[in-house]
């Protein structure tokens, strides 16, 4: 026997999983939304447990200040400016050829959100907002697929497994009118590798509990770390609220809106538009070359514009306006570089 | 009054739960609060009285990634 059937051997010999489990996370096909620090790390555990089918979606692309905490990408991602989803798929191919990697350069939107997980058996956070979590609560929930949400920032990070049709979902636990985004995001006050692993690594158990089947020992509960002024606290999940508008009254009302051609990136001084065409990057390369300074990979076009700010543009039609928060003036330099 | 807030002791001047949750400066974050392991709704965060001795845990949701 050639020793790379040993692969998964100590994997195996874990009783819990076995030879069954094992091919059941063959055969399984996961989605991870968001290939930032979670989602790295997430999706490194599922490539190497031999997981058969992952799809990674990200729409944005590697930066130097990601290096500190996003497992997969090393200097030379940074310098070409790669999307993460690209530079992702090619690191975990090399970690395991047997898994076949479906990577998006994209939005998670409610126009896409149903292609992205047709065949899916399960749903792994890796995103940095809530409104893309509420969708893919509400997407999972409607279409019965196992959600693990994750999150952290600072010293601080949390997870959950949400289960249709067992236990509540993240809308139960936290309505959306709960409260706002309030500007803690990693970006704005930072954060510390070693809560990105934990958090992600506790996704990741429970994950391999849905994938091999071993549905009764999901924790069904919220946990949560604060690891610097060490405080662990663990909450159990309530039952489902029947007024739920996601899984008591199956409204789903995430995926009902209407996605917004425009979108803040929360303590990133970007704002991003999404264009109605898509943008042939070679013709951009050229129409652009007086507005500034330009650079391109093959999933990118970089502008330094002379006003000050950036465009970013990316093949789908989406540009990011690095350099500010405002959406007016971002408008304004999309029209003026792109035309509405 | 003496309560234990996220594991720690604390002395706040509290009638409800509501005024926790001023107290530390976490009303209309993506908070959610549990009184002796069991969550309160936030409609009753205004209603819910304090008596010494509580263990309030206030979970301040965490959306980075």
């Amino acid at each position: 026997m050639r020793d790379e059937h040993h692969r998964f051997s100590r994997q195996q010999l874990f009783a819990p999983i076995g030879e069954g489990g094992q091919i059941k996370l063959s055969e399984a096909s996961v989605l991870i939304v968001g290939m930032g620090a979670l989602g790295t790390v997430l999706a490194n555990h599922m490539v190497r447990a031999g997981v058969g089918n992952l799809r990674i979606v990200d729409r944005d692309f590697v930066e130097w200040s990601n290096l500190q905490r996003q497992m997969l990408y090393d200097e030379e991602d940074a310098r070409h400016s790669l999307p993460k989803a690209i530079a992702a798929k090619h690191k975990l191919e090399r970690i395991y050829s047997g898994c076949r990697i479906d990577a998006h350069v994209s939005d998670v939107t409610p126009g896409n959100i149903g292609e992205l997980m047709d065949g899916v058996t399960l749903v792994l956070d890796g995103t940095d907002n809530f409104q893309t979590r509420y969708l893919l609560n509400d997407a999972c929930f409607q279409k019965g697929i196992p959600f693990v949400y994750g999150g952290a920032v600072s010293s601080r990070g949390m997870s959950a497994p949400f289960l249709p049709g067992d236990t509540c979902c993240l809308r139960c636990l936290l309505p959306e009118s709960a409260g706002d985004g309030d500007g803690q995001t990693c970006d704005m006050i930072g954060v510390i590798s070693p809560i990105i692993d934990i958090v992600a690594s506790f996704q990741v158990v429970e994950g391999l509990k849905i994938l091999v089947g071993d549905l009764e020992r999901v924790r069904r509960s919220l946990l949560s770390w604060e690891i610097w002024d060490y405080h662990t606290y663990e909450m159990k999940l309530p039952a489902p609220r029947p007024e739920c508008p996601s899984c008591g009254r199956r409204e789903f009302p995430a995926l009902q809106e209407g996605g917004s051609d425009v979108a803040m990136m929360c303590g990133r001084d970007t704002v991003q538009i999404q264009g109605k065409r898509p943008l042939d990057l070679e013709l951009w390369k050229l129409k652009l070359q007086d507005a500034g300074e330009v650079s391109a990979n093959p999933y990118l076009l970089r502008v330094q514009l002379i006003e000050g700010e950036r465009l970013v543009l990316f093949p789908d039609g989406r540009v990011l306006v690095q350099g500010t928060e405002d959406p007016i003036r971002a408008k304004t330099l999309y029209a003026r570089y792109i035309g509405m | 009054m003496k309560l234990t807030v996220n594991g720690k002791s604390a002395e706040v001047e509290a009638a409800v739960l509501g005024d926790v949750l001023r107290h530390y400066e976490l009303e209309g974050k993506m908070v959610v609060a549990e009184i002796d392991g069991n969550i309160i709704d936030k409609s009753a965060w205004e209603q819910i009285g304090l008596t010494e001795g509580m263990r309030i845990e206030l979970v301040h949701f965490v959306g980075g990634g």
